[in-house]
């Protein structure tokens, strides 16, 4: 081992060992999943984003949405997972995420999970003014504000179809409005878009108690 | 080693051996560039960590700017930490020791073979490139061009730059292993050559399957954690192990017993260190077989982490020697804190403890623990051993020492136990579905609260440290300037 060749082979086998098992393997393995058809409508499991959905990870992405939020329901025993919780209704498989440019699976829950919050929060409105403002809609949060992809203006004739409406201290000057930029709506997109709650083979969907 | 002053260098049964002043001059400027920025980062990194922790109890605190929310400067204290702080000063460290264990000049008219001013011209250069790539990153994030993959959050083309300068100096390392004077090879030495072949292979791949081509994300998630606990098992870690290796029998001045020990523990480390950060997806969505194995490292990492304790704890110290050295302080208590982390990381890879703490304050007490404990404190020890020697004369404030010292532990010890006892406390309320998210919540206030005072010790700490070297370096510039008689 006094030689730098000796020594620099052994280092290189060693390391070797989980650069095999967890960059190798995954690639070759988990990273050739494809989606599985979707008997009822001939879509496909998992299903795809729509354009505002894909630019809306960027967001999610650049606002680090992540340091706060995971999006993976845990399977932890045989009796216990995340679905407990009311996170999801079954447990996530490395399938479900091969529609995303980046896994955000998260390693804090100082937010809820958002694997489904989607199906959980299927209203874009709910969602645009939490982000404007969290604890207008959500008391004790302390997920900050993002007024920053807001944009508050003076309303031109008639007000926008898009204006969110506000009450109270949130609620913009008379004649004045708040709405949402193209990031904020693409970010919102992308949140009703997620969803683990189709059956995959590795992950039935149960209902009323027995596997489908 | 060769430690015994000989005049300029002379030759010894074919072998050329140099004066310890020679190689001190040869890599004076890079290391103290390298260290003295990894501290002003230090400094920037623990200011903006509190500031994330007050936002956890006041959310409105410095709010409505886009570059001031939550998610921007999480990761960005984080990465700061990472490779402003911890990998720069864990460079500069590397390649002191390196030169000394070698007993080799970087560069120069004696190294009898790589170039002389022209080398350490480019070896300053990378350490420039460094900084600007750590700086150029930080403003990307905050400017929102994160690459939303954690600890990688740095664009594409700020993490090349950081490759790119790491090995230009790394390369270096290894080479002056290859060309050493001192013959038999030591485990600091072994560590080393590790640690700097570690850094560009899992850095490169990480960032080229996850940020550069990001692959299908359905194969990203064990990529990232095998980044996360590789780095700080095989990069940092080695680093810090081989100054506690190196430095410690020196400063204690006696012998390493038990040699064979730190061989087989070295190689352990080494095997285990790649798997240990699989715990971050236990029950997640890979197959269950890595997570195991995950499981299966975390737990046997206490082996080789045991091994390292009874080698360098075991070696004869005399108290009065202890108490007088800043370094053997540093170094001991570095010990205390990895046997304190294999141990914590031994408990949280545990299926049934991971279910219930891994996504709270737990998995924030190890990593924290992992980089301000087991990785920074021996950093720090080379970085109050080697000053002194590079600039030629005593430059510490004794004063300035201590009250870094005692700051930086009490605010780990806070620090860590707060993020501990937080986060069991929220794990517990988490498994139980009947209590609600929001007073879950609510739970964790008074655990943030008293974080903003540890984080505020460990802020004022690393001011002292600033302190300290600002006034060790200026001193050395005024007494160019004005020699006293």
């Amino acid at each position: 081992m006094h030689r730098l060749t000796t020594l620099l082979s052994g280092i290189f086998l060693v390391f070797l060992t989980s650069w095999l098992g967890l960059v190798a393997y995954p690639a070759l393995h988990l990273g050739r999943l494809t989606p599985v058809p979707d008997p009822d409508n001939g879509g496909s499991f998992p299903p795809t984003y729509g354009g505002q959905a894909i630019a809306g990870q960027r967001v999610y992405a650049t606002e680090g949405c992540i340091s706060c939020h995971s999006q993976q329901i845990r399977q932890l025993s045989i009796t216990t997972s995340d679905v407990d919780r009311g996170w999801g209704v079954r447990p996530s498989v490395a399938r479900d995420y091969l529609r995303d440019s980046t896994a955000f699976l998260g390693s804090r829950r100082l937010g809820q999970d958002l694997s489904n919050v989607g199906v959980r929060r299927p209203d874009a409105k709910w969602h645009l003014i939490h982000l404007y403002h969290p604890s207008a809609v959500c008391e004790g949060s302390v997920m900050p504000c993002f007024s920053h992809l807001f944009l508050i203006r003076k309303i031109q004739g008639q007000p926008s179809d898009e204006a969110l409406n506000l009450t109270g201290d949130d609620a913009p000057k008379e004649g004045y409005e708040v709405v949402p930029t193209a990031e904020a709506k693409n970010l919102v997109a992308y949140l009703l878009a997620l969803r683990h709650d189709y059956p995959l083979p590795e992950a039935p969907v149960k209902k009323n108690g027995a596997a489908k | 080693m060769s430690d015994q002053p000989i005049p300029k260098h002379r030759v010894e049964s074919g072998r050329v051996l140099f004066d310890i002043k020679v190689i001190d001059a040869s890599v004076r400027l890079p290391v103290i560039i390298l260290f003295g920025n990894a501290i002003h980062w230090l400094v920037i990194a623990s200011l903006l960590s509190l500031i994330v922790s007050v936002k956890l109890i006041a959310p409105g605190f410095l709010g409505g700017v886009s570059f001031m929310t939550y998610g921007r400067l999480a990761p960005m204290a984080r990465d700061l930490m990472l490779y402003g702080w911890a990998s720069q000063a864990a460079l500069g460290a590397g390649i002191w020791l390196m030169a000394h264990l070698c007993g080799r000049p970087l560069g120069g008219e004696y190294s009898g073979g790589f170039g002389g001013a022209m080398l350490r011209t480019l070896v300053i250069s990378a350490t420039v490139l460094w900084n600007l790539a750590v700086l150029l990153g930080t403003l990307a994030i905050l400017a929102g061009y994160s690459s939303g993959v954690e600890w990688l959050e740095y664009p594409s083309w700020a993490s090349a730059m950081l490759l790119l300068s790491f090995l230009l100096i790394g390369i270096w390392a290894v080479l002056l292993f290859d060309r050493r004077s001192t013959g038999r090879a030591v485990v600091a030495q072994w560590y080393l050559v590790a640690a700097f072949c570690w850094f560009p292979w899992v850095y490169g791949t990480a960032n080229l399957l996850l940020v550069w081509k990001p692959i299908q994300a359905s194969a990203q998630g064990p990529i990232q954690s095998w980044y996360c606990g590789s780095l700080l098992a095989l990069w940092l870690l080695p680093v810090a192990l081989a100054s506690a290796y190196s430095l410690l029998p020196r400063l204690l001045g006696s012998q390493l017993k038990r040699r064979h020990l730190a061989t087989l523990a070295f190689w352990m480390l080494l095997l285990l260190g790649g798997w240990n950060g699989m715990d971050r997806l236990i029950g997640g969505p890979v197959p269950a077989w890595m997570t195991s194995a995950g499981v299966v490292a975390g737990v046997l990492f206490l082996i080789p982490v045991f091994m390292i304790s009874i080698n360098l704890l075991g070696v004869p110290r005399k108290e009065t020697l202890v108490a007088k050295s800043f370094p053997v302080r540093f170094l001991i208590m570095g010990l205390y804190a990895l046997i304190s982390v294999g141990l914590i990381g031994a408990l949280a890879s545990l299926p049934s403890v991971s279910g219930a703490v891994r996504f709270t304050a737990f998995t924030e007490a190890k990593t924290q623990f992992w980089i301000l404990g087991a990785i920074s404190l021996p950093l720090f020890a080379v970085l109050y051993e080697s000053l002194p020697q590079l600039l030629g004369r005593d430059c510490w404030s004794p004063v300035l020492t201590g009250r870094h010292y005692i700051l930086t532990l009490v605010g780990i010890a806070m620090l860590v136990s707060l993020l501990l006892l937080g986060g069991l406390f929220t794990g517990i309320a988490l498994a139980d579905p009947t209590v609600s998210f929001l007073n879950i919540t609510s739970y964790s206030y008074p655990f943030h609260l008293m974080e903003c005072v540890a984080q505020l010790l460990l802020l004022i700490a690393a001011l002292t440290l600033g302190a300290n070297i600002t006034r060790a370096l200026a001193g050395d510039y005024l007494l160019n300037k004005q020699p006293r008689k």
